[in-house]
C-alpha cells in the first residue's frame, strides 16, 4: 500500500499499459490495456470467448498476479492501491467478485455462515457481521433460507447467495463474471433485476455477460475486448455506433434489436441511431414494412417414432419425483428442445433416454424396445449424448485416438476404414491438432469433438446435446449449430436441452416444456411464445426479437409469423 | 448432493446437536475400542451398536448407509479375506489355489471389524457434523485457523469429487467399449477416471482457493466468528456414555463382568 489514498477525482480502477502473460504461456492474454472505471459507474465487459474478460476481472482483485502468477507489466491501481504491491486479502476490502460458478466459491455449509465468511476473515465485529448478514440476505431475498445447506439451493439461489456474500463485505467495486451463464431465463431476469437495483443505489459494478438486453440502456460504460486488447471503451451507444459491425464480426452476443439495426445499416436500409432497447427498436423500425413468405417452415417432420414415453415417472429416492408422468414422442428427422426452469427434470429425462437411469414408472420405448431391456452400452450405438462438459467424455490422449476409440467401440476395426473415417471427421471438425490432447483444445473445439466422438461411427440415430451455447460466444455457437444442422440433414434426429431461447427460436421445430417434473407444453416455438401462462410457469422468457415483434404488432404493424431469427427478420424488412 | 454418501446430512438428531469436538473425541474413543477389544463378539457388538445408533440417534437414512456400505464393509471385507487366505495355518477352506485357515479366519475377521468400525464411525462424524463448527472448535484448541480450515476443505471436497466421479462415469458409459477384454476396458476407464477427476478436481480446487482468498481468507492471523464455539452437554454425554459402555465391553470380554 505504497500509493497515497485516492483523491475524489481519481477513478476507482486505473490500468496503465497493462500486458499480462499467464504462467507458462507464450502469448499474452492482455496487451497494453489502458482503461479506467469511475466510482459509482456500471461497466459492461464484452468480447468473444478467450478475449481476456475473466483475466481482466482477476486483475482487479489481485488474483492476478498474486495467486495465478504469470508476468504482469504496467500498473493496476484500485482505490489508490497498487495491486502488485497489495495482498489479495487486503484487496478484499475494495473488490468483491462473484464467479461464474459460485458453488466453488462457497466455503461453508450453511447459507448464513457463507455470508458471514468474508467479514469474519476481515475481523469485523461479530454483532455488526450478524446485522450485515441479515441485511445482505434480505437484499437478495434469501433470509427465509438462511439455515439451509448451500448444496440444497437451486441455481438461481446459489447466484443470489454468492451476491449476498459479496455484498456483506461492502466492497467499493463489485465484479460479476457471467453470473447467469447457467440459469433459466426467468431466474436470469430476477438476478439482472438485483444487479440493476445495485446500480440504482450507486454501487460500482463491472459485469461480464452475454445477456446484454437488459443492461445496454442502463450501463455507463461498455468495454470491448478482443485478443486481450481493449478495442473500444465508451457508453454502450457510442461503442455500438462506432464498433457495432466489428462486434458482429467478432461473434459478440448483442441484443437482437441492436443486431437488426446493425444489419440494416450494413445493407444501407437504415441510417438512424442503432437501437439498444426493444422500445427504441420499435420506434426506429416503425417506418419499415414486412414481406410475407420468407419464413422458415415450422411444421414438425412426421417420421418413424424413435422414442415414445408414456406416463413416464422417475424418482431418485422414495420422496423425490423428478418426473411425474411425462408422455411424448420423438420422431425421425426432428430437431426438438427440452426447455424449462432449473431443476424441472430436463437432465433426468436425458439420462433416461441414454439408459443411465431406468424409469421407476410408466413406459419408455427406445427404437421399438422397452428402456428396461436396453443396456447403456448397446444404446450408445443408437443414441449420442453430448455433455455440458465435454471433457468428461474424453478417454484418450489425442484427438485422433478419441475418434478411433469411438469407431472401435462400434466394432469398426479395419485400420484403413478407421483412418479414412477419422481423417474425414477431422476435416469436418476443422481441428488441425489431431495429435493434440483433447483437454488442450479451445472451448469450441472441445464441444465439436464431443459431438464428433458420438457420431463418427455413423450409426447414431438420435443426438442429444446438453446446453449447446454454455460458455460459448456467438461465432462458436453458430459453428456448432452448423455442424448439428448438417447432421440433421443427413437424417440424424436432434434433441437439445437448453435455456437459450434464441437457440430455441432459431433452430428448433418443436419445444417440449418441462415444469416441476411434468410436461406442460409440446409444440412449435411460435405456439410456445404465444402461451404466456406456459412461458411463466416454466420460467421462460420470450427473446428480445419476439418482444420487438409484439411491440410492433401492438403499434399496428403487420409482422408475419415465423420471423424467429435476426436474419429472417432483416430479410423480411423493406423500407 | 443429498444423494451422496460423504456429505453432511441436514437432520435434527442427538448426534447433530452434539458439538464437533466432543464428537471428534467420540470417534477417537470408538477407534480405541475397536483396537482394544480382542474377540469377534465384542467387535460385532460394537459394530452393531454403531449401526443402531446411526439409524436411531443420528437419524441417518438407511438408504445412505446402504449406499455407503461398499466403502464401509466392502473394503473391510477385502482386507479380511486377504488375511483369511494368506495367514498360514491348517486349511479349513479351499478355493482353487487359495487356502483359508482357522488362524486366518480369526485374523481376517479382526481386520474386517476394525476397519468397518473405523470407517463407519468416521462417516457418522461426517454425516452429523457441520464442519465449520469443527473448524471453530479446533481454533479454540489453539490450532491456527488456516490449518483448521484445511481439514474443512478436505471434507468439503469429498462429495464434490464424488459428484465428479459420477459425472465422468456416466459420460464414459455412453462411449461404449473399444477393448475386446472387459478387464482391459475397465482398466482403461479407471485410468481415465483418475486423470479426468484429478484434472477437474485440481481446476476446481484452484477456483475455490481463488474465491476464498479474494474473500479475505488469510488476511490476518486470526479472524472473528459470528457463532462462537460452545461445548454441548449432549456431546459430553455421548463421550462419557461410550467410555463407560466400552469399559464394560472390555471387562465383559475378559470375563470380569458377567451380565
Amino acid at each position: 500500500m505504497t500509493t497515497p489514498p485516492p483523491t475524489p477525482a481519481e477513478p476507482l480502477v486505473r490500468l496503465s499499459g497493462v500486458t499480462y502473460k499467464h504462467y507458462g504461456k507464450t502469448t499474452p492474454s492482455l496487451v497494453d490495456v489502458n482503461l479506467s472505471i469511475q466510482r459509482g459507474s456500471f461497466t459492461l465487459l464484452v468480447g468473444p470467448s478467450g478475449s481476456g474478460k475473466s483475466t481482466l476481472c482477476m486483475l482487479f482483485n489481485g488474483i492476478i498476479p498474486h495467486i495465478l502468477g504469470g508476468k504482469l507489466e504496467g500498473k493496476v491501481v484500485v482505490e489508490g492501491q497498487d495491486v502488485s504491491a497489495t495482498k489479495v486479502q487486503d484487496l478484499a476490502h475494495s473488490v468483491g467478485m462473484l464467479f461464474q460458478d459460485p458453488e466453488w466459491m462457497f466455503a461453508t455449509l450453511q447459507v448464513e455462515d457463507e455470508v458471514a465468511f468474508g467479514p469474519e476473515n476481515l475481523r469485523q465485529d461479530p454483532d455488526k457481521i450478524a446485522e450485515q448478514v441479515t441485511r445482505s440476505l434480505e437484499y437478495v431475498g434469501l433470509n427465509g433460507l438462511r439455515k439451509n445447506l448451500v448444496w440444497a439451493l437451486s441455481g438461481g439461489q446459489i447466484q443470489k447467495l454468492g451476491l449476498a456474500s459479496v455484498l456483506a463485505m461492502q466492497p467499493a467495486l463489485i465484479v460479476l463474471d457471467e453470473p447467469t451463464a447457467n440459469l433459466d431465463p426467468a431466474t436470469t431476469h430476477a438476478v439482472h433485476q438485483l444487479i440493476l437495483r445495485l446500480r440504482d443505489e450507486g454501487k460500482s459494478i463491472v459485469l461480464v455477460t452475454k445477456d446484454l438486453d437488459e443492461f445496454m440502456a442502463q450501463a455507463d460504460d461498455l468495454i470491448l475486448l478482443d485478443k486481450g486488447r481493449v478495442v473500444a471503451q465508451g457508453t454502450p451507444r457510442e461503442v455500438i455506433e462506432r464498433h457495432g459491425a466489428e462486434m458482429l464480426e467478432l461473434g459478440v452476443w448483442l441484443p437482437e434489436p441492436t443486431e437488426v439495426g446493425l444489419r440494416l445499416k450494413q445493407r444501407g436500409l437504415f441510417h438512424g441511431q442503432v437501437p439498444i432497447t426493444v422500445g427504441e427498436a420499435a420506434d426506429a423500425f416503425g417506418g419499415f414494412n414486412f414481406l410475407e413468405g420468407r419464413t422458415r417452415p415450422e411444421a414438425p417432420t412426421r417420421g418413424e417414432v424413435l422414442v415414445r414415453a408414456e406416463n413416464l415417472r422417475f424418482g431418485y429416492n422414495k420422496k423425490s419425483r423428478a418426473l411425474r408422468g411425462v408422455s411424448f414422442e420423438i420422431r425421425q428427422g426432428e430437431i426438438a428442445a427440452i426447455v424449462g426452469q432449473n431443476g424441472a427434470g430436463k437432465s433426468t429425462l436425458s439420462k433416461l433416454l441414454v439408459g443411465l437411469l431406468k424409469p421407476t414408472g410408466g413406459d419408455l420405448t427406445l427404437f421399438g424396445r422397452k428402456a428396461r431391456q436396453w443396456t447403456v452400452q448397446d444404446l450408445a450405438n443408437d443414441i449420442a449424448l453430448v455433455f455440458q462438459n465435454p471433457e468428461h467424455q474424453f478417454l484418450t490422449d489425442t484427438v485422433k485416438e478419441e475418434l478411433e476409440y469411438s469407431l472401435l467401440a462400434q466394432g469398426i476395426d479395419d485400420p484403413d476404414e478407421v483412418h479414412k473415417r477419422v481423417q474425414a471427421m477431422l476435416k469436418r471438425l476443422e481441428i488441425s491438432e489431431s495429435e493434440g490432447h483433447p483437454f488442450a483444445l479451445s472451448a469450441g473445439a472441445k464441444r465439436r469433438l464431443g459431438v464428433a466422438t458420438m457420431l463418427v461411427g455413423g450409426r447414431a440415430r438420435l443426438l442429444i446435446v446438453d446446453e449447446p451455447t454454455y460458455g460459448q460466444d456467438k461465432r462458436l455457437t453458430e459453428s456448432l449449430m452448423e455442424l448439428i444442422n448438417t447432421l440433421r440433414k443427413e437424417g440424424i434426429t436432434v434433441l437439445m436441452i437448453t435455456h437459450d431461447m434464441r437457440l430455441v427460436d432459431a433452430h428448433i421445430d418443436r419445444a417440449i416444456v418441462m415444469a416441476d417434473g411434468e410436461k406442460v407444453f409440446d409444440g412449435t416455438p411460435s405456439q410456445l411464445f404465444s402461451s404466456p401462462e406456459v412461458v411463466e410457469r416454466a420460467s421462460l422468457r420470450p427473446t428480445a426479437l419476439r418482444r420487438l415483434t409484439d411491440e410492433l404488432r401492438a403499434r399496428g404493424k403487420v409482422v408475419p409469423h415465423g420471423l424467429n431469427t435476426v436474419e429472417a427478420f432483416v430479410e423480411a424488412m423493406t423500407p | 448432493m443429498n444423494e451422496h454418501t460423504l456429505a453432511y446430512i441436514d437432520q435434527d438428531s442427538l448426534f447433530h446437536r452434539a458439538d464437533a469436538l466432543s464428537k471428534l473425541l467420540w470417534v477417537v474413543v470408538v477407534i480405541v475400542l475397536a483396537f482394544q477389544t480382542t474377540t469377534m463378539e465384542a467387535r460385532g457388538i460394537l459394530l452393531a451398536a454403531l449401526l443402531v445408533i446411526a439409524l436411531l440417534f443420528a437419524r441417518v437414512p438407511l438408504s445412505v448407509i446402504l449406499k455407503a456400505s461398499p466403502l464401509i464393509f466392502g473394503v473391510a471385507l477385502l482386507l479380511g479375506l486377504f488375511h483369511f487366505f494368506v495367514t498360514p495355518d491348517e486349511p479349513i477352506f479351499t478355493l482353487g489355489p487359495l487356502h483359508g485357515s482357522q488362524a486366518g479366519l480369526v485374523k481376517g475377521a479382526g481386520y474386517f471389524f476394525r476397519l468397518a468400525i473405523m470407517v463407519l464411525v468416521s462417516f457418522m462424524f461426517i454425516w452429523t457434523t457441520n464442519i465449520r463448527e469443527l473448524m471453530v472448535g479446533l481454533t479454540k484448541l489453539g490450532i491456527p485457523y488456516r490449518y483448521a480450515f484445511a481439514i474443512f476443505t478436505a471434507l468439503r471436497f469429498l462429495p464434490i469429487i464424488q459428484q465428479e466421479v459420477d459425472a465422468v462415469q456416466a459420460a464414459h458409459a455412453i462411449r461404449g467399449r473399444a477393448a475386446r477384454s472387459p478387464w482391459a476396458h475397465r482398466f482403461r476407464l479407471w485410468q481415465r477416471y483418475l486423470f479426468t477427476v484429478i484434472v477437474n478436481g485440481l481446476r476446481k480446487a484452484e477456483n475455490t482457493a481463488l474465491a476464498i482468498e479474494s474473500r479475505g481468507f488469510g488476511a490476518y492471523p486470526t479472524r472473528t466468528y459470528v457463532k462462537p464455539y460452545r461445548l454441548t452437554f449432549v456431546g459430553v454425554l455421548i463421550v462419557v456414555a461410550f467410555m463407560l459402555a466400552g469399559a464394560g465391553l472390555i471387562l465383559w470380554e475378559k470375563g470380569l463382568l458377567v451380565l
